[in-house]
């Protein structure tokens, strides 16, 4: 407005006074030199690239707090460590109850399943690599041991490549199970590096397809009357340990790896001991067994 | 608005009903118990992740991808307003900040995957990778168009 009513009083004067405005305004753009601005990848692929070596330094995080895998127990070793987690008291079973396992445990219906013998058969589908059936397997033998007795268990780990990597554990491969109340059959799919170690049969295949319709392993069915998969209690407890040092662990009742293990079998004891009309009394009988019975 | 920037727009809108998608069907896995298609076994392990304690939010009942359905919701919403016609400074800052929220939540959730639990969900890596396109998407093309306009 100031400048109309100025241009207004004397007209000549004001293209005068823009002229050398816009001449200085046109000499001085050329002297400032235009600030290059950062290209429009460059944080994108800074982005990419932090992003990157984050993962990498997550993996080595990782990679230096894998427990290493156990050295491997010999035969002695072995022997003793079975020893102890097959007789323990049963006055620890009582106490340490459902423990802190969770119970997967559910009825199925079909037919009655038998083994050759005609006695009721436990099923267990699993494989060396997977760290749930390393976990289950000390369970399973401990709860099986109240009903009969191994002979050719050895020793392994789960794989170190996978989650709860070199979980120490036994495998079913090779070994043997005898009993005057139950049967028990037991598949190992592959070895702990995921190489195929044994092949269900035909029957076998079958109960997987039925029961175990999520595919998860471990996969245990006991007789057709009641079936479990995954693990009733997680391998976190067992790692880093050596078996010597978990059978050691299950004598005390209120150590992790008692109330996962011990806790594990007591359900799976239950389970099979409505199988067999809860004989043996002396493993069926307990205050806690009856407990987990009526709840199956 | 650009064309580039309709482009961006639609792009990041799309990744957020695809993001979207993800989280609801997580989120009814976590609430039906229904069987996940996904391994589990390795170190690609769904169920090992989706079972874990990480798995709600501060302990709760409400499963981390519920937070993912709002996160993907907000983004697409950010995006359809800008195409709107709605674009703004504050509009292309708020999606900034946003996408910087979701992109600093997924190295933290990556963080929890690996160190944490040693084994990745492969339907939460999905739901990170789009977070992470998206976050990429606002700083190289979305921003400077915005912004310049």
């Amino acid at each position: 407005m100031a400048r109309k009513r100025k241009g207004a009083q004397s007209p000549p004067k004001t293209p005068q006074k823009a002229r050398p405005q816009e001449a200085h305004a046109k000499l001085k753009r050329p002297l400032r030199k235009p600030v290059p601005r950062t290209p429009a990848w460059v944080p994108a692929l800074a982005t990419v690239g932090a992003i990157a070596l984050l993962v990498v330094v997550f993996l080595a995080i990782r990679y230096f707090n894998t427990p290493p895998a156990p050295p491997p127990a010999d035969t002695t070793q072995t022997a003793q460590v079975l020893s102890t987690i097959t007789s323990l008291p049963d006055s620890e079973f009582q106490q340490v109850g459902a423990g802190s396992s969770t119970n997967r445990i559910t009825p199925v219906t079909g037919t009655a399943l038998t083994g050759p013998g005609g006695k009721p058969l436990v099923f267990y589908y699993g494989a060396e690599y997977c760290p749930y059936c390393a976990a289950e397997r000390w369970a399973l033998i401990i709860a099986l041991s109240r009903f009969g007795g191994f002979s050719g268990l050895t020793t392994t780990t789960s794989s170190s490549s996978d989650v709860y990597a070199n979980t120490p554990t036994f495998t079913f491969h090779g070994a043997t199970y005898s009993s005057q109340y139950i049967e028990f059959q037991a598949v190992e799919t592959t070895d702990r590096n995921q190489k195929a170690l044994e092949t269900p049969t035909a029957a076998q295949r079958a109960l997987v397809s039925r029961y175990d319709t999520g595919g998860s392993i471990p996969f245990v069915d006991f007789g057709n009357r009641y079936a479990f998969n995954g693990a009733t209690y997680l391998p976190d407890s067992l790692q880093g340990l050596t078996w010597e040092q978990i059978a050691t662990d299950l004598q005390n009742p209120i150590s992790p790896q008692a109330q996962g293990i011990l806790g594990s079998a007591n359900l799976i004891t239950a389970a099979i001991c409505k199988l067999t009309a809860d004989q043996p009394a002396a493993g069926c009988s307990g205050a806690a067994i009856k407990s987990i019975e009526a709840h199956l | 608005m650009a064309g580039r920037d309709r482009v961006v727009g639609a792009l990041i809108a799309a990744i957020g009903l695809a993001g979207l998608a993800v989280s609801v069907y997580l989120t009814f896995v976590h609430y039906s118990a229904a069987p996940l298609v996904c391994s589990t076994s390795g170190a690609i392990n769904c169920e090992r992740v989706l079972t874990s304690g990480f798995a709600v939010i501060g302990g709760s009942t409400l499963p981390t991808s519920a937070a993912g359905i709002i996160w993907f919701i907000v983004s697409a919403a950010l995006a359809v307003a800008q195409l709107a016609g709605r674009a703004s400074p504050l509009l292309v800052r708020a999606q900034l900040a946003w996408s910087a929220v979701g992109l600093a939540t997924v190295v933290g959730l990556v963080f929890i995957e690996i160190v944490m639990l040693g084994a990745v969900c492969l339907w939460c890596t999905v739901a990170h990778t789009l977070v992470v396109i998206t976050f990429l998407l606002v700083i190289t093309v979305g921003q400077p168009a915005a912004e310049d306009g």
